[in-house]
């Protein structure tokens, strides 16, 4: 059991499990024709069947049961403030299903030139009273229910006092910012709280105007929105949820990582000596020492954003993305590239943190403009 | 005044009934001009100028009253514990520590190194948090994400962008430290040379 | 029921000149009372009378949506009650919430406001997942989505300003970790980039006590007139704006045509 725990520790390390999951995804949540063939080959289609809801929900439950025998693991789930995220696991994943599994009949459905399953006789309607009223009514009692014996169950957590001199170890922000709060271990603040978090609410406003495929509404379905439906579920699954996961279960003392059956233990190190890229070029590579004039010394850390944002987007524009670009026109295109390229930048700043320990792209802190 | 005065007038302002005096309002424009088309291209042309006006002084007034009201979020005076306080004479601390004394009350460390004596900030340069210092290992450690200082503030792990900052420091006619918190110097911009960034000792 | 003539108690006190003046149509028996019922009442309005089969399932709404406001009037009613007691004062604030918990009776209330806050949270979250897993943001219906997206934006600031009330060591490091990055606004914000930019002379326009974060704290850092205006950003602030994007809401979706539904 011990072995087995072990093993589960170091493989919920950030490295391997996002690594695993980002390869993994693109196979459940195939954005191309080709890899959608792949994804009907390797049958992956069935987790969204019956049968495979109950073979997830079964290793979710046999995890967390087993799970909650140990002490650590208890610990963090039981938390008060913890536990609407374990339900969001449930209720997330749970709803990942119900809308797959519709989306795989529905397309099957319309693969033999049916209608989907949501359709009905536009004349044949139902009263809203009764039919709907009543709907309501028992999906607010239950919901009240719910509420009620949650709180009576769980106290909600009071800690000591406020006091600004002394920092608890560690000290998080509210869960749903926990995504946020992961951001800011390889970004600075003003790209991880300000600008990054602009982009999300932008971005998700700019879907129906970047999104130009008139196929999918009011049914579920994935075939027919394959590539919106995977771009989607990748950022509000792998770069949200994912990372909100992270930060709550399994980032302890300082901030460091802890795998889920690991003691938060105060005294663990994990040396943490980062660089920036213009140390790793000047000192490293080149081993002049860093030249005095901040242009030139950041020149190669600015002019790969400049070349990230400039000249990869009318290069994806002529190669992968030549279909989007003619289907969407220049402006949606651009939007769509740019939202793009910004949320890949997490992956790339985490892979370049795990492989190069690499702190900043651009450190400029004379003007507070570290990238 | 009274309901027949309004029955009778009634494109009037009625306070004009009061005042006698107020010359009646001219005729309109229409029925002094007689070719039509002269009248229209000059009215346009007025309208437009006097349009324009009219929506520039409204743009005008809306950004002075938003300004105002943005300016409302910013008081005149601040409640806020003294920014300055007397630190006791240098003899006070020791060489090569780090005095937590003024951390709850004031926020700020004094450390005495062989020659200086000078101020940090207990704020982390991160996002904030309080630092703990860590005797043994001799560090500034932040809880929140894991940034490390060593004892003169300069940062060496974890997320911080640049070193703690120092406090104006000098000494007071009594002898005695006085810290001036209003006055911030940071290490990044090469202020940690200024004569008041720490005290000669 | 074997007399149709007979009235029952029931049915006499719903008929009654009291109950009828106040629900016109009665017991909706009739499809055309039942549209009635739907019609004349301001609470039910909101619905259209009929409705295609699919949109009845829970299968494709998952009723969030309307857990989501549901949710939303649970919160506005206990903390119209929490308000009651509650002071927001550095020196009261703490006290009053261990107050409420031992001293109040129905000492739950502050439960059911913090979970409520969560779950609320979570059903939004949910019902934007639905909406984009059936489509539903495609035109006519993509300026409703971007409602939608501001009232999720304000759902959760509509938590985090709650979340420093308590006055606790977990409420007071969340804030001061989370407005920290305020700090760090480009121009805005004193430690942004290009806010050394904005400076006339020597003097810099933007300074701790200058920028968007002083403007949210009302001071340089979290203390008594921070408690303040979160508590009236909390209660009166936050809660007006998102009423009127959800009447907008709401109205839009009726506007649009309804409920999402395939052709």
């Amino acid at each position: 059991m011990d072995a087995f725990k072990s093993i589960i520790n170091s493989l919920s390390e950030p490295q391997i499990m996002f690594s695993f999951l980002v390869l993994v995804f693109f196979f459940i949540f195939p954005p191309s024709d080709k890899l959608y063939r792949i994804h009907k080959k390797l049958r992956l289609d069935l987790l969204w069947t019956n049968v495979g809801g109950v073979f997830i929900f079964t290793g979710l439950f046999v995890f967390f049961g087993l799970g909650v025998t140990d002490e650590n693991f208890r610990l963090i789930v039981t938390k008060p403030d913890n536990v609407p995220i374990v339900g969001l696991l449930f209720l997330t994943i749970f709803f990942l299903w119900l809308s797959m599994k519709q989306g795989r009949d529905n397309d099957i459905r319309l693969a033999e030139g049916q209608k989907p399953n949501e359709y009905h006789d536009p004349e044949d309607k139902v009263l809203v009273w009764p039919d709907l009223v009543y709907i309501e009514l028992i999906a607010i009692v239950l919901c009240s229910i719910l509420l009620m014996v949650w709180s009576i169950y769980l106290k909600a957590p009071l800690e000591g006092p406020a006091n600004l001199a002394d920092s608890p170890n560690p000290s998080k922000a509210p869960w749903y910012f926990l995504g946020l709060q992961e951001m800011l271990v390889y970004f600075d603040p003003w790209l991880a709280g300000v600008v990054l978090p602009s982009f999300i609410v932008l971005g998700l406003m700019a879907i129906p105007y970047i999104d130009s495929n008139r196929k999918g509404q009011g049914y579920y379905t994935f075939n027919e929105r394959k590539t919106e439906i995977s771009l989607f579920l990748f950022g509000w699954l792998l770069l949200w949820v994912f990372l909100i996961f992270v930060g709550t279960f399994l980032r302890g003392p300082n901030w460091n990582f802890f795998g889920p059956f690991e003691e938060w233990s105060l005294s663990k190190v994990v040396p943490l000596t980062n660089i920036n890229l213009s140390e790793l070029v000047y000192v490293r590579w080149l081993k002049t020492g860093l030249p005095d004039n901040i242009f030139l010394r950041e020149f190669f850390g600015i002019s790969f954003v400049v070349g990230y944002y400039l000249i990869l987007p009318p290069l994806l524009a002529r190669t992968i993305l030549k279909k989007f670009y003619s289907k969407m026109g220049i402006f949606a295109f651009s939007m769509f590239v740019i939202l793009l390229l910004t949320s890949v930048t997490l992956p790339i700043k985490m892979y370049l943190r795990w492989t190069l320990n690499l702190k900043y792209i651009v450190a400029i802190p004379e003007f507070f403009f570290n990238i | 005044m009274t309901e027949d005065a309004i029955n009778q007038n009634p494109n009037e302002n009625p306070e004009s009934q009061n005042k006698p005096e107020v010359s009646p309002p001219a005729s309109p424009v229409g029925e002094k001009t007689p070719p039509i088309e002269a009248k229209e291209k000059v009215s346009r042309r007025s309208f437009l100028t006097s349009a324009t006006l009219a929506w520039g002084a409204f743009a005008v007034a809306t950004a002075g009253i938003l300004t105002g009201a943005g300016r409302f979020f910013f008081p005149n005076v601040l409640f806020e514990p003294p920014q300055t306080f007397k630190a006791g004479y240098p003899d006070e601390y020791t060489i090569g520590e780090v005095s937590e004394r003024w951390k709850e009350k004031f926020g700020v460390w004094i450390v005495r190194e062989k020659g200086m004596i000078y101020a940090l900030s207990t704020v982390c340069t991160h996002l904030g948090c309080t630092p703990n210092w860590l005797g043994n290992e001799k560090k500034f450690k932040c809880p929140c994400h894991g940034s490390g200082f060593r004892s003169t503030g300069i940062n060496f792990e974890g997320p911080a962008p640049r070193p703690l900052e120092r406090y104006r420091i000098v000494l007071a006619d009594d002898g005695q430290i006085f810290v001036d918190k209003t006055k911030k110097y940071q290490h990044e911009k090469g202020q940690w040379s200024d004569s008041e960034s720490f005290i000669a000792v | 029921m074997a007399d149709p003539k007979k009235k029952t108690m029931f049915q006499k006190i719903a008929e009654s000149q009291f109950l009828k003046s106040i629900f016109r149509t009665g017991i909706p028996h009739t499809r055309r009372q039942r549209m009635m019922a739907v019609l004349n009442n301001v609470f039910l309005h909101l619905h259209p009378v009929r409705l295609p089969k699919h949109a009845v399932k829970v299968k494709y709404t998952w009723c969030m949506g309307g857990l989501s406001f549901f949710v939303f009037l649970v919160l506005t009613v206990t903390g119209i009650l929490l308000m009651f007691y509650y002071r927001p004062t550095v020196e009261y604030a703490y006290g009053d919430i261990i107050d409420l918990a031992e001293q109040v009776p129905l000492g739950i209330m502050r439960e059911i406001h913090r979970w409520g806050a969560h779950l609320m949270i979570i059903t939004v979250w949910l019902h934007m997942f639905r909406v984009f897993m059936t489509g539903s943001y495609k035109p006519p219906r993509e300026f409703n989505w971007v409602i939608g997206v501001l009232l999720l934006v304000l759902t959760m600031l509509l938590s985090f300003t709650g979340y420093l009330l308590p006055w606790d060591q977990l409420a007071i490091w969340a804030i001061t970790v989370g407005s920290n990055m305020a700090r760090a606004t480009p121009f805005l914000g004193h430690e942004g980039p290009g806010a050394a930019l904005l400076a006339i002379g020597d003097i810099n326009l933007v300074h701790a006590a200058s920028d968007v974060r002083f403007a949210l704290l009302g001071g340089r850092f979290v203390g008594e007139a921070t408690l303040l205006r979160f508590y009236v950003l909390h209660c009166i602030g936050f809660p007006f704006i998102i009423m009127i994007f959800m009447v907008v809401h709401f109205w839009r979706i009726r506007k649009d045509g309804g409920i999402s539904g395939p052709t």
